[in-house]
């Protein structure tokens, strides 16, 4: 479909992978869910809910590096939000708030990249359209994925365009000003590609309303 | 930005979940009238447009971090405020399944934080000082970036809001983190404003047909875009003023002070301090400044890029053929 394999079918077949989409999806909610409501007085529950996960994790073939990199994007940032408040005003409550919120949010963030990883998105319009979401908003997120891909590719073509041109240089106002019209210039485009579409699908009976068809191939 | 699972309690996430899932079906009923059959692919396209566009990584003045657009008013000024919000739902609902970037139980708060309030209220914003200002393409871009700005800070006074009643029961002070994310936030509006208007000054110099006119029929009532515009305007303002006001004491306390009652009573003195003494004897004030500062000069700011902006596409409105490497197709 596109360059990118993210989201897609990565052809891995772990024992994860073969629970019904529903089910995962279900499932890590259900540990978000439970891993917010636990109390810090009871950490060893939450300590135990982060291994569950993390065993989660490895069953689903997600490699340590990919895991420890995206820890590294996410920590920092949980790290100052949650120091913020002791260093308003330091007390004990304030403390094992933060501690808590440091659990919760580790252990919510690891069971969404499971979910990540072991649910293609094209699972997911399915089981979506089969808990009777909207079909409308269902084939806009189909279009919208189709497309992603393609813009992102007209993205790479625009940089590639710009920095074989302007260097890559320029003082920060410069750089604000090409980016937004690279934007600006992806939106033009994509637009206009937006209206052929149109008129591809209206010359192929399209009358507004959705159809699907039936099994895996709703996206 | 995205707000993590975690952060929100779970009662929190839910009412802000059912709130989202009303704004989106009505959105789709009213999309349906709007756009007829030409919404499925243009709703879809402009999501991907959004989601793509945040991958254009803007340089943060010589700070390690880079911001990127948000998109809410853009969307919203090129398909309206219905189309708007289903493309930035459904870009934040792409990016928590299959990024991990943002939660999913907190999907919902995400949802309501930046699309129903970027498009929506930001929509409302833009409609409102249009017809202020008129049609013309320089009022078009300083509506827009005034909207952007108002809908930054809305966002984030809304986020306020939801930790205020999340962290309620846990018995902290969560003044730090407000202070904090509305310093980040006058920040990142400045930036969306900006790229929200560079984006659509260039859209405008080009094809000027593509932004629709916003008092068509079938839009937003005046009476629900006054309501709405009202409200963008005091969410606002409560983000810059509300960790200056929780600093000083409140009421009580400062008239107990102003009459020397404080003396007389023993304890008072004792409590006044336990609430709002804070370690550093000094930097009882930290947080209040810079945020009330980072507030007026954000807003000075945009209102001088609206200004220039506006002037920059007066001059550049006259369509210009552009050899822009499109292929032509």
């Amino acid at each position: 479909m596109g360059t990118s394999g993210i989201g897609s079918d990565t052809g891995s077949h772990s024992i994860c992978h073969a629970l019904p989409a529903g089910m995962k999806l279900l499932l890590t909610l259900g540990i978000i869910l439970v891993a917010g409501l636990i109390p810090l007085e009871h950490w060893p529950a939450q300590g135990l809910l982060l291994a569950l996960v993390f065993v989660g994790l490895s069953l689903a073939g997600v490699t340590m590096r990919y895991l420890v990199r995206r820890l590294a994007l996410f920590l920092p940032l949980l790290l100052v939000f949650g120091l913020s408040v002791p260093m308003a005003r330091s007390n004990d409550a304030a403390w094992s708030w933060t501690l808590s919120l440091w659990l919760r949010c580790t252990v919510s963030f690891m069971a969404g990249l499971w979910l990540v990883h072991v649910l293609p998105f094209r699972d997911l319009l399915t089981t979506l359209r089969y808990w009777h979401f909207p079909p409308a908003l269902i084939a806009m997120l189909g279009f919208m994925y189709r497309y992603t891909f393609i813009l992102w590719d007209e993205l790479r073509r625009l940089r590639n365009a710009r920095a074989a041109r302007d260097f890559g240089g320029g003082p920060w106002w410069r750089v604000w000003s090409i980016n937004s019209q690279v934007i600006g210039l992806l939106l033009l485009r994509a637009m206009e590609r937006a209206e052929r579409t149109h008129r591809a699908m209206l010359a192929r009976g399209w009358d507004g309303s959705i159809r699907f068809l039936d099994g895996k191939d709703a996206g | 930005m995205h707000i993590r699972d975690g952060i929100l309690a779970p009662e929190v996430c839910l009412a802000a979940g059912a709130i989202s899932l009303g704004a989106i079906t009505y959105s789709l009923r009213r999309l349906r009238f709007d756009l007829e059959d030409r919404a499925v692919p243009l709703t879809g396209m402009m999501a991907a447009i959004v989601f793509a566009g945040q991958m254009v990584n803007f340089p943060l003045f010589g700070l390690p971090v880079s911001g990127h657009l948000l998109g809410g008013v853009l969307a919203a000024v090129m398909l309206g405020p219905w189309a708007g919000c289903l493309a930035i739902s459904m870009v934040l609902i792409v990016q928590a399944v299959l990024f991990s970037d943002g939660g999913l139980m907190s999907l919902g708060a995400n949802i309501l934080n930046m699309a129903v309030v970027g498009a929506w209220g930001g929509y409302a914003v833009y409609a409102t000082i249009r017809r202020i200002l008129g049609n013309g393409a320089a009022a078009t871009v300083s509506a827009a970036v005034i909207a952007a700005w108002l809908s930054v800070l809305g966002a984030a006074a809304l986020f306020c809001a939801e930790f205020l009643c999340s962290s309620r029961s846990a018995g902290v002070d969560p003044r730090g983190v407000l202070s904090l994310m509305v310093l980040y936030h006058s920040l990142i509006g400045v930036g969306e404003a900006l790229i929200t208007g560079a984006v659509l000054s260039f859209v405008l110099a080009r094809r000027g047909d593509l932004v629709p006119t916003p008092n068509a029929p079938g839009s937003v009532g005046t009476i629900g875009r006054f309501a709405a515009t009202g409200l963008m305007a005091a969410l606002a303002v409560a983000a810059i003023v509300a960790p200056f006001k929780s600093e000083s004491p409140d009421g009580l306390d400062a008239a107990a002070q102003d009459l020397k009652f404080d003396k007389l009573e023993v304890e008072r003195p004792a409590l006044v301090l336990d609430d709002y003494a804070i370690p550093v004897a000094e930097s009882a004030w930290w947080p209040a400044l810079p945020v009330s500062l980072a507030g007026i000069v954000g807003t000075l700011v945009v209102f001088i890029a609206a200004v220039v902006l506006a002037g920059i596409t007066r001059r550049n409105v006259v369509p210009i053929r552009v050899a822009d490497g499109s292929h032509g197709n």
